[in-house]
């Protein structure tokens, strides 16, 4: 269900703001990063002292590439910086450093995954064009305290990469769709952590409203600073819930730059500075353009993973895994490979890995949540898989105990948990447990035989024949108890129907 | 003699401190004491700290008798420009709107001359920001020209000129972005050297015009202007735009009597002073008469070398001052209200008449409406003249004009009618607006009031410009010349 | 006066309050200044002009973080500080 109705049209873009995963910043060599004491991330040219000069940081240009290789965009063969000249207190040199004209990357586009009809059924897909991203600096951080403000310049000049949309998103569910897929993108390769409870990810969101099929965009409106994906997807609601019912009451929308109260779930207009604006912008003297050469391209675009609905669309089509389980396995790139890890030993039933993955692993790690000592940070964040007590082969050696018929599903829970917390193999715990489930059929044939003359369970017997098909559970739980629980039960259920026919 | 140690020059000083007939100590305390009797008649300095200096002479003394002297600069001082940081030094830009601030870090050019062994010595009178052609522009002072205290020492590294015209230091820095090395340096009779744009780190150097300034060497001959060069250009990653010396630059190769002298047509025309261009033409017929080949180049677009200039300069000022604010260092109002209001009063107390009209003037050039008439046009006419200048300099190997169309005016006389003064660049901001190497030198006098000439050159053939001075300052007497005072 | 020179705007763009004598002197100032600019709006120019200097990237800076300033310092210099960061009057209309 839209929140849109169905005479008219929201056209939303998005300027999403990504500080880029480097050590120091960008045109800087001070370190940064989330944490730190007020000011103890600030060098001279941080500061803006006089006489100090940008350099830029390598690193933060070839992530910035990367990004652009991601999406597909073109890497130009030249980029140049530019300044936009307004005086805020958070802006050391009363100029940030940015690309108007020459920017890093220039095109693109980001495929999304809509919800399905229910959880189980994918979603439609969409692809969201990328207008342009280009590398600037970010702001210090102002508070406020009694009747002052305060700065601290640890976060001025850490590298943002501003990644523009097109005007391609038509809804909330569709801007929220975007900005996972895109963090999952950066992650992914590696070009961002995507941290939004540390900044590390901000949005501007424009949105205008016009009748269905009409073909001029209507007035838009500018919020800008969301940090979370709710309050763009709150925002994208409440925005063009006012400007219909506006528009719709015969006023006009005006031009305006909002902010969004995501404690109060209000958005509030801007007052308009002095001066709206005049930015001056011209080429930054201090930093020349840079050629961007075609062998670095070529050696960052190794580094581009396989895009995350390339993935999911391989794992159900080739693999034929479920929906569901393809989703939350491509949604993390160390997941996937991992999970492709355990199908390369075992490639007869990666559904059956999933499964166990889902099911059990990522549970069990989450749970290890409070397993670490008391002083310990590691308290509060769940094992990572990088530390997870058992690798790929050997999930992939238990399922294929299971599928050879060695233990039965039930058993190899019980594996399972002795694995995880032992780190041994599957076939070596079986073995000391004794758990090789008998598949003896002779020998079945005989206990079967003996339990079904047994008249305790002559009654359920007659059910069972009458019609009622869960009848016949009952006569299973006196074989296991016979063979202390190591009957594969497939064989079991398999006799009990033959000799009851 | 003690007494005679500041006519010296930096050359004769090394050789005599590499003798051990000198100490550090004996020179920059003889300096010192000529100090405290002249700068106040001068103006030259705005800080000089005695203690500070003679604890680096004693340093410098102590190496050279272990053996580690650092090469010809060891011991001798440098005076340095007071807009080029030096820790722990004042940074003022003799502004009040930095009147406070102490640097906390060392420009590029301090730490080479530290490794050199120089001495760092004291602060040097500048124009507020380096914006001005008189020095009169300083919030702190004035400077007086020595050869006659009436008259301003040029600008804006005037400070840097009257300090050697004056025999208070053997050499010392300055930054040009329009000819305020070369220009000081003709008033005061003295050598000044703006490096090829590129050939020395900017680091350090509070901008002005960031794509026009640059750091360069003064001393009372050429010589010793060499020397000093030697020290400053090398490369430095913390300077994009800085690449470093190429040998050619300052290896020197060929004879000087061998070079083709260009005069550019129509040059000696232009409002410049009967004796200033009867000197300038006596320079080219001693070239001449040297050997060299002396022809007429042409340079077009002369015209538009002022109006360019002042567009790209004053534009690029006026976003590089927007730092200036009250907010991170230097002067903060005590005017309360929003933090608008005390930015806007900050500057407003900070800044004098001269530095407010080029950030108005910048701020128009770029402004919107108006960046594409103004900015953008001066952009390509400057990429016009570069390539005439270029284009000259195929053919000739420097080209030679006055430095200054008239000689050191009186304090106050221009000071109502800043265009007149902006149109007295005409000779020295075409270098910048190409980013070609120049160099101004002595050649005689207008009266008592001395005259430079000024050569040109291709990129980073500043060896060929100190070539061509040395065969003139040999032939002459104006070198290590020094004002009676 | 140059068309479109309008000395209140500039001066706000600026961060600049003049009294009213400096906008006069300034205005007459920058007026003749501007005048004389008039070679430059007709003048012959070539097309747009490309940046005379391009660098690979072997002038880019490796990511290496290098040394600070300090808190201390940092306050240290500043006209206001508190608690280890500087201090500013009361912004208003905070965007961040």
């Amino acid at each position: 269900m839209s929140h849109v109705p169905s005479d008219w049209e929201v056209v939303i873009g998005l300027e999403v703001h990504v500080q880029l995963r480097t050590r120091a910043k960008v045109f800087a060599s001070s370190p940064w990063g989330f944490g730190q004491e007020p000011n103890e991330q600030v060098d001279p040219v941080v500061l803006g002292l006089p006489g100090t000069l940008p350099v830029v940081n390598r690193e933060a240009v070839e992530k910035a590439i990367l990004f652009g290789l991601v999406v597909g965009a073109e890497v130009p063969e030249r980029c140049a910086w530019d300044r936009k000249n307004y005086f805020y207190p958070d802006n050391p040199k009363n100029y940030q450093l940015t690309q108007k004209d020459f920017p890093v990357v220039v095109g693109g586009q980001v495929e999304i995954e809509l919800p399905g009809a229910s959880r189980n059924v994918m979603g439609e897909h969409k692809f969201i064009r990328i207008h342009h991203a280009h590398l600037e600096e970010d702001v210090g951080k102002l508070s406020h305290a009694g009747g002052g403000s305060l700065v601290d310049y640890n976060r001025a000049g850490v590298p943002l990469l501003e990644i523009v949309t097109e005007p391609d998103l038509r809804s909330s569910a569709e801007a929220e769709a975007f900005l996972r897929s895109l963090v999952a993108m950066l992650t992914q390769a590696g070009v961002a952590d995507c941290d939004m409870e540390k900044g590390q990810l901000r949005c501007d969101c424009n949105v205008s409203v016009r009748r269905r099929g009409a073909e001029k965009l209507g007035t838009r409106t500018e919020t800008k600073n969301l940090n979370s994906i709710s309050s763009v997807r709150d925002t994208v609601i409440h925005e063009t819930a006012r400007q219909i019912r506006e528009l719709e009451a015969g006023r006009s929308i005006t031009q305006e730059t909002r902010g969004w109260n995501a404690e109060l779930a209000r958005g509030y207009v801007l007052r308009d500075k002095e001066d709206a604006h005049d930015y001056r912008y011209f080429p930054d003297p201090d930093i020349p353009t840079l050629r961007i050469s075609r062998e670095t391209v070529a050696r960052l675009a190794k580094q581009v993973p396989e895009n995350l609905y390339d993935r999911q669309r391989r794992y159900v089509e080739k693999l034929g895994l479920p929906y569901t389980a393809a989703s939350v396995l491509v949604n993390d790139r160390d997941l996937a490979e991992w999970f492709e890890a355990a199908v390369a030993a075992h490639p007869a039933n990666p559904s059956g890995i999933a499964n166990l993955m889902a099911n059990d692993l990522l549970r069990d790690l989450a749970a290890s949540a409070g397993s670490a000592g008391a002083f310990e940070e590691a308290a509060q964040s769940p094992l990572s898989l990088a530390s997870c007590p058992i690798r790929p082969a050997q999930l992939a050696g238990l399922v294929k105990l299971t599928d050879d018929g060695v233990i039965s599903k039930q058993q190899a829970k019980e594996v399972f948990a002795e694995m995880f917390k032992t780190g041994r193999d599957a076939a070596a715990i079986v073995d000391a447990k004794g758990l090789r489930q008998n598949s003896d059929t002779g020998e079945l044939e005989k206990i079967v035989q003996e339990v079904i003359a047994d008249p305790a369970v002559a009654k359920s017997i007659a059910e069972y024949r009458a019609g009622n098909e869960k009848a016949i559970n009952a006569l299973k739980g006196p074989i296991m108890k016979r063979t202390q629980g190591k009957a594969n039960p497939v064989l079991i259920d398999q006799l009990l129907r033959k000799f009851l026919a | 003699m003690a007494d005679a140690l500041h006519t010296l020059s930096a050359a004769e000083l090394g050789r005599r401190l590499a003798a051990g007939t000198l100490t550090s100590r004996v020179l920059c305390e003889a300096l010192v004491a000529r100090y405290h009797t002249m700068n106040e008649k001068v103006g030259a300095f705005t800080h000089l700290d005695p203690a500070d200096v003679l604890a680096q002479a004693d340093a410098s003394d102590a190496r050279r008798r272990s053996g580690q002297g650092r090469g010809p600069l060891e011991g001798i001082p440098v005076a340095i420009k007071d807009n080029i940081a030096v820790k722990g030094q004042p940074l003022t830009c003799s502004s009040k709107m930095l009147a406070p601030l102490v640097s906390p870090y060392d420009s590029h050019v301090a730490e080479r001359l530290r490794a050199a062994g120089a001495i760092l010595y004291g602060r040097l009178n500048m124009d507020e920001f380096a914006m001005g052609s008189s020095t009169e522009n300083s919030a702190l002072r004035k400077t007086f020209n020595p050869w006659d205290l009436a008259r301003i020492p040029g600008g804006s590294s005037g400070g840097s000129a009257a300090a050697l015209a004056a025999g208070l230091v053997p050499l010392s820095l300055g930054s040009d972005t329009g000819g305020s090395i070369r220009q000081p340096a003709s008033h005061c009779g003295v050598v000044g050297l703006k490096p090829t744009y590129g050939l020395i780190s900017r680091f350090g150097l509070v901008a002005f015009a960031s794509s026009l300034d640059q750091i360069g060497p003064m001393a009372r001959s050429v010589e010793d202007c060499a020397l000093l060069l030697h020290a400053l250009a090398s490369a430095d990653t913390r300077d994009m735009t800085c690449f470093g010396p190429p040998d050619r630059a300052l290896t020197p190769a060929g004879d000087a009597k061998q070079l083709r002298i260009g005069i550019p047509k129509g040059f000696l025309g232009k409002g410049v002073a009967p004796e200033v261009a009867a000197a300038v033409t006596a320079v080219g017929e001693f070239y001449r008469a040297q050997g060299c080949a002396v022809s007429e180049v042409e340079l077009p677009s002369a015209d538009l070398a002022v109006p360019t200039y002042y567009v790209v300069a004053t534009a690029e000022a006026s976003s590089n001052l927007g730092r200036y604010d009250g907010v991170r260092y230097g002067h903060r109002s005590s005017v309360a209200g929003t933090p608008v209001e005390m930015m806007t009063a900050s500057r407003s107390e900070g800044f004098g008449p001269e530095v407010k009209r080029r950030i108005l003037l910048g701020t128009f050039v770029l402004s919107a409406g108006y960046a594409d008439a103004y900015y953008v046009r001066a952009l390509r006419a400057r990429a016009k003249i570069r390539a005439e200048y270029l284009a000259a300099l195929a053919g000739v190997d420097v080209l030679l004009t006055p430095t200054v169309p008239t000689p050191a005016f009186k304090i106050g006389e221009k000071a109502s009618d800043p265009l007149q003064l902006y149109l007295e660049d005409i000779f020295t901001i075409p270098a910048n607006l190409a980013g070609l190497p120049a160099i101004s030198v002595p050649c005689g006098k207008s009266g008592h009031l001395p005259v430079g000439f000024h050569l040109v050159g291709a990129p980073f053939s500043e060896a060929k410009l100190l070539s061509a001075g040395r065969l003139f300052e040999a032939a002459h007497g104006y070198a290590h010349q020094q004002a009676a005072l | 006066m140059a068309e479109g020179f309008d000395i209140d705007h500039l001066a706000r763009l600026a961060r600049l309050s003049l009294t009213a004598e400096e906008k006069a002197l300034y205005s007459s100032q920058l007026s003749q200044i501007l005048g004389h600019f008039q070679a430059l709006a007709q003048a012959d120019l070539p097309a747009a002009v490309g940046d005379a200097r391009v660098v690979g990237e072997a002038a880019l800076r490796s990511d290496e973080p290098g040394p600070v300033l300090g808190a201390e310092a940092v306050t240290r210099i500043a006209p206001g500080a508190r608690d280890g960061q500087i201090s500013v009057p009361r912004v208003v209309d905070d965007e961040s």
